[in-house]
């Protein structure tokens, strides 16, 4: 990664707090709510694959752990695990280079990252992680990512713009993968 | 080729993970975790401004606009006539608006249960960030007197406590946070401990004998003990179910808060002083 993608990672991840705190946060359904910093941390391993999906999942989260009073780490933790797991899945998802299957990854993704985030958190100590807020928080993540992902992809592409044709991971247009 | 790369993803991801694992830890310990809420606190007082301008334009303009955009069909000829029975209805509705707001906050000017204790007015700007607390944001924090562990209530009752407090903002842990338990009697007798059961927006209560004469609709207040970080009598909820196992060895009781705690905008918080 280049100055110029940590410039940019630092820059959506920025945007992407004010966006959770001041507008996502007030969009309750069910008592929960959508989460774009989660949604981050699964389009950078779809963007970039799994090195540099868990980095900027790690940047993410401690990013979103600071408006958190949660432990300090959980969802760098969280995010971390699912950057990096985005970044395998990409590599081995069919029909990978079409944006609609990405953006609907991304959306499971980010469900799958809600479970692990709350089992993790129940295993910290902490009490009500698991039970129906479980279920009501995963519900919404995954309705808002449905609606976010693609945006949030887009911008996460933006982020690591350049590194991927640097390091020889882009594929010619017309190309293949393989 | 393949396999450095597969070496260097792992090394990463190993390395990442214990990053995290250390924050963590040092979140748990005195002086790391002093250092990470001044680093919050400091983040809050940057985002608050922000937070606070946006909830101020989505929460009356939001019902202004709504209730406009239904007028956008009618016929050109009426334009000139429109737009100012578009504007007098923008003037009604943002008066009503104000008039009921001034009326909420009025409404916290005489709460009985407070007398004696002063308060700081104060409004609600956010909720919590997480999907897995319940919290809300306060547009006042350390500079307006507000600080950790002050109770806070609105005009039916108990809200919640203080648990952190930025310069300008403060976070108010709400009663029905799985990690809140506040200590009650019902209805003024008794000594019982209500811990807040999550989403379900309720409250449950622990140390209930099964001998206990318990009934629904009775009142649910703080009891002052347990330390007295809150103050006694302020009222926090109903009894909303009662049920004896089947032993008659205890009873599980759940009480419905009184405040709404999804519509709660004014709140008033007390410079409760804990004794000692």
């Amino acid at each position: 990664m280049t100055g110029v993608n940590w410039a940019r990672l630092a820059l959506v991840v920025a945007a992407g707090l004010i966006l959770q705190v001041s507008v996502l946060d007030q969009i309750t359904v069910l008592g929960a709510h959508p989460d774009v910093m989660i949604l981050v941390a699964a389009a950078a391993g779809m963007a970039a694959g799994p090195q540099r999906g868990a980095i900027a999942g790690f940047v993410a989260g401690l990013a979103a752990d600071l408006v958190i009073n949660l432990p300090y780490g959980l969802s760098a933790l969280t995010f971390v695990l699912l950057g990096f797991g985005t970044g395998l899945l990409r590599a081995n998802l069919a029909a990978r280079e079409v944006e609609m299957t990405q953006a609907a990854a991304c959306a499971a993704a980010a469900a799958a990252g809600t479970i692990l985030y709350a089992v993790l958190g129940a295993l910290t100590g902490r009490s009500g992680m698991l039970g129906l807020v479980t279920i009501y928080a995963v519900v919404d993540v995954t309705l808002g990512a449905v609606v976010l992902a693609w945006p949030v992809l887009a911008c996460l592409r933006w982020v690591f713009s350049g590194s991927r044709a640097r390091l020889g991971l882009a594929v010619p247009r017309g190309g293949s993968a393989v | 080729m393949a396999a450095n790369r597969r070496t260097s993803q792992r090394l990463t991801l190993v390395m990442l993970v214990l990053a995290s694992l250390t924050v963590l830890t040092l979140d748990y310990h005195g002086e790391a975790s002093h250092a990470i809420n001044h680093v919050r606190n400091a983040v809050r007082d940057v985002i608050s401004p922000i937070q606070r301008g946006i909830a101020a334009a989505l929460h009356p303009v939001g019902d202004v606009f709504s209730g406009t955009i239904h007028y956008g069909s009618l016929e050109t000829q009426n334009q000139q006539l429109r737009e100012e029975l578009g504007q007098i209805r923008l003037k009604l509705a943002a008066d009503a608006y104000a008039s009921a707001q001034a009326g909420r906050v009025l409404s916290l000017a005489h709460l009985p249960y407070v007398a004696g204790i002063p308060v700081i007015a104060s409004e609600v700007i956010g909720n919590s960030t997480s999907n897995f607390q319940s919290t809300v944001e306060l547009d006042g924090g350390t500079s307006s007197g507000i600080g950790p562990g002050m109770p806070v209530v609105a005009n039916a009752g108990l809200v919640g406590t203080v648990v952190s407090a930025s310069s300008s903002t403060a976070t108010v842990l709400l009663v029905t946070d799985p990690t809140s338990s506040i200590p009650v009697s019902i209805g003024g007798t008794g000594l019982y401990r209500a811990v807040g059961a999550g989403w379900e927006r309720a409250l449950t209560l622990d140390f209930v004998a099964g001998s206990t004469a318990v009934h629904r609709g009775e009142l649910v207040s703080t009891s002052g003990l347990g330390g007295g970080a809150l103050p006694a009598g302020i009222p926090l909820g109903v009894v909303r179910s009662v049920r004896v196992s089947s032993e008659g060895l205890s009873t599980a009781v759940t009480v419905t808060p009184l405040v709404n705690l999804d519509d709660v905008q004014f709140v008033e918080v007390l410079e409760w002083l804990e004794p000692g």
